[in-house]
């Protein structure tokens, strides 16, 4: 796994334990709705946890892919790495 | 199904009053007032905007004008302005209730009153009697941490105390002021969700026992509570050295999809009813995904819940008072028929629920 990945594995560890208050572990391959047991406001808070903490966003099309903790690492990993460029302003109507 | 002896001792509702505080902002204003303190911690603030519309709240009346509120920086503060607020919306609804009634303060034997928003001794049922002259012997019940089952648990506890006093007269007061709860340094997002879909309002219930002249509106036929244990972290407050922070659990909506009906059916069963008897569902506006739950698991027509919409479309959920809105509103709308059967419902912390069987 590669170092992103690994701190983002880290921040989502801190905001299910912390924030959601899970007391079981963490791994990559546990599916984050039947395993980690969140519901849509626990998915709320995780997505804005790892938004805040790596300074990106995510969608709804981006939950599409993303069934595991592992996916979710990945993605948010991806995503630090080449963020979604910001529409130039010239380029809008 | 109840005998026409046990019918008798059911007691009526007369009139039920509303009042909303003059200050309203739409939810985008709102949003706007919101985002600078959401931009000190979070990034997405479009996601924080999006949570707000997705509560389905056209705007709230605040009890105070939205600029009043950032020097509000302490509970003592928060709570003397609660108590003010409160103490006006109280008489403001109570006077409205009793002329809609066609009664007078002096004929009050019973106030309850119902608030999870804000606390004072003397209880504010003390302050409004002293501003609205009830009897000195007139009986106070404050109850304090129902949340929003308090509307629909108020007026079940005025119906029990009736029977047993049939020629007395009771009201049921629900004042809710939300936004003085408000915690704007918790920046969590059950907080920011609850932001968005709490108001303020107060609303009256005024209750005659059977033998009370002048019998008129549905009566309470029954009601039915239930608890559900091991749930206290559904919903509540924490109580902080700053107020009130709120303790809200996206499994609301899933704790009535699962309960709801199996408590409905097994209380409108005692009484020899079913669902397709009910006429008029008067449900507290939770949310829409409470209200979906609703619909969903009691399988109602489209419209069933029609003014529970448009009560959370226009003021926001007002806890207690919420479900009393919507009463006042099917006692005033709806042209029922005598004879008709009709629920009102409620949930809150605990987490439980209540349920009063009315017919007309």
């Amino acid at each position: 796994m590669a170092e992103r990945e690994l701190e983002v594995m880290t921040e989502i560890h801190r905001i299910v334990t912390e924030e959601l208050e899970w007391k079981g572990a963490v791994e990559p391959s546990q599916d984050l709705v039947r395993d980690l047991q969140l519901d849509s406001l626990g998915l709320t808070v995780l997505a804005v946890g790892l938004e805040n903490r790596f300074r990106i966003r995510l969608s709804e099309e981006d939950a599409q892919g993303v069934r595991t903790v592992g996916d979710l690492a990945k993605l948010v990993a991806q995503r630090v790495a080449a963020p979604v460029e910001p529409i130039p302003e010239e380029a809008l109507p | 199904m109840l005998s026409a002896s046990g019918q008798d001792r059911s007691p009526s509702i007369r009139a039920v009053g509303r009042a909303l505080p003059p200050h309203y902002a739409s939810q985008e204003q709102l949003i706007a007032a919101f985002r600078e303190m959401w931009a000190t911690r979070h990034f997405n603030l479009e996601r924080l905007e999006d949570l707000h519309r997705a509560v389905r709240v056209g705007g709230r009346h605040l009890a105070l004008p939205l600029e009043a509120y950032p020097p509000l920086l302490t509970f003592q503060q928060r709570n003397d302005a609660w108590i003010r607020s409160a103490t006006e919306l109280g008489e403001t609804v109570v006077r409205q209730a009793l002329d809609a009634a066609e009664l007078t303060p002096g004929e009050v034997d019973h106030v309850f009153f119902v608030t999870v928003t804000g606390i004072a001794t003397p209880s504010i049922d003390a302050r409004l009697a002293n501003r609205m002259r009830f009897r000195e012997d007139f009986k106070r019940t404050p109850l304090f941490g129902l949340g929003c089952v308090a509307g629909a648990a108020g007026v079940a506890r005025a119906a029990d105390y009736l029977r047993g006093f049939p020629e007395h007269t009771a009201v049921v007061i629900a004042v809710e002021l939300c936004s003085l709860t408000l915690q704007r340094e918790d920046l969590s997002i059950p907080n920011i969700i609850a932001s968005g879909l709490f108001g303020d309002g107060a609303a009256c219930a005024v209750l005659r026992g059977a033998a009370a002249p002048g019998a008129r509106g549905p009566r309470v036929v029954a009601s039915r509570s239930v608890f559900y244990p091991d749930t206290e972290r559904i919903m509540g407050w924490d109580v902080v050295d700053s107020g009130f922070k709120v303790v809200l659990s996206a499994k609301v909506p899933g704790l009535v999809k699962d309960h709801i009906r199996g408590n409905v059916d097994g209380f409108l069963a005692q009484h020899g009813l079913k669902r397709g008897d009910i006429r008029h569902w008067v449900a507290h506006t939770g949310g829409p995904k409470v209200l979906e739950a609703f619909e969903e698991a009691l399988e109602l027509a489209p419209s069933a819940l029609e003014r529970s919409w448009a009560s959370l479309r226009e003021v926001g959920n007002l806890s207690s008072a919420s479900v009393l809105f919507v009463l006042g509103e099917t006692l005033e709308s709806v042209r029922a028929q005598p004879g008709e059967w009709g629920v009102m419902m409620a949930m809150g912390p605990g987490f439980g629920a209540e349920m009063v069987l009315l017919r007309w």
